[in-house]
């Protein structure tokens, strides 16, 4: 009965877990990529902004990839942020693996150089 | 533990595993159908600030107040299909279906009521209605129609 009942408690907190950090990513990449907008594009004041917020929602910045497409964008155009994290999920007795999770938003360039 | 009790604790386990197992698949169903609510929501967030972060210069000029640019609506269509793709294979339909079908509406005119969600706008405001049909695996098995996730956004400048 252990072997059954404590992977099913440990699964339900774990996802649980999961989901937390697939929202909160999610929140971090809309963040992130309308202040992309406003910057124009990659710049560090932009990793810094993202570094922060990652940090805020418990999630490690350094283990953390981010992609800014494209690095420079014009006024009224896309610009995309995605976060991909790498989450670790355990379940005793059955598995510990690491699971990807991955968020991108759009938002429209406003710089008008 | 005496060896017929043991037999008791099987038979117990042997019945209560699907039920424990079929709760827990339906509790990830929920979740994952949590997630993508909030993403179908951010998605028409994002479109809608997209939509209100231009606006008419020239009306801005001559008036000093902030008006919605003449193609905001578009805007908002637009944006919203691009930020769905982000999660298009949770959709049970293309991104670019569900911005077209969206009730998308610009308020130039304030102060303003909504007719179709009833709140007021009190800022020039550019609003998306819309029911996204998603795709839920599980619930798919024993529910026969496809579940939607109904989000109302609206942004407007500042």
């Amino acid at each position: 009965m252990v072997l059954v009942v404590v992977p099913l408690l440990f699964g339900v907190i774990e996802f649980g877990w999961l989901f937390q950090r697939w929202l909160a990513t999610q929140s971090v990449a809309a963040h992130a990529a309308r202040y992309a907008g406003e910057l124009g594009g990659d710049e560090p004041s932009l990793r810094a902004f993202i570094a922060r917020e990652l940090a805020d929602v418990g999630i490690d910045p350094t283990r953390v990839e981010i992609d800014v497409a494209p690095t420079r964008v014009g006024w009224r155009d896309p610009v995309r942020v995605t976060v991909r994290a790498q989450e670790r999920i355990d379940l005793p007795f059955i598995l510990s693996t690491t699971v990807p999770i991955s968020a991108s938003a759009i938002a429209r360039g406003e710089l008008q150089r | 533990m005496r060896s017929d009790e043991r037999g008791s604790i099987a038979v117990t386990v042997a019945l209560l595993l699907p039920l424990l197992l079929t709760t827990l698949v339906g509790v990830v169903q929920l979740g994952a159908l949590r997630v993508i609510a909030a993403k179908v929501a951010s998605a028409a967030d994002l479109a809608t600030l997209a939509a209100t972060d231009d606006q008419d210069q020239s009306a801005l000029v001559r008036t000093g107040s902030l008006r919605l640019a003449p193609d905001a609506v578009a805007v908002a269509r637009t944006f919203f299909a691009l930020n769905l793709s982000t999660i298009a294979p949770l959709l049970a339909t293309t991104p670019v279906s569900v911005a077209a079908q969206a009730e998308i509406a610009a308020f130039a005119d304030v102060p303003a009521v909504d007719p179709l969600t009833g709140w007021r706008y009190e800022h020039p405001t550019v609003r998306i209605a819309v029911d996204v049909p998603v795709r839920t695996p599980v619930f798919g098995v024993v529910l026969p129609t496809t579940m939607t996730v109904r989000v109302r956004s609206a942004s407007a400048p500042r």
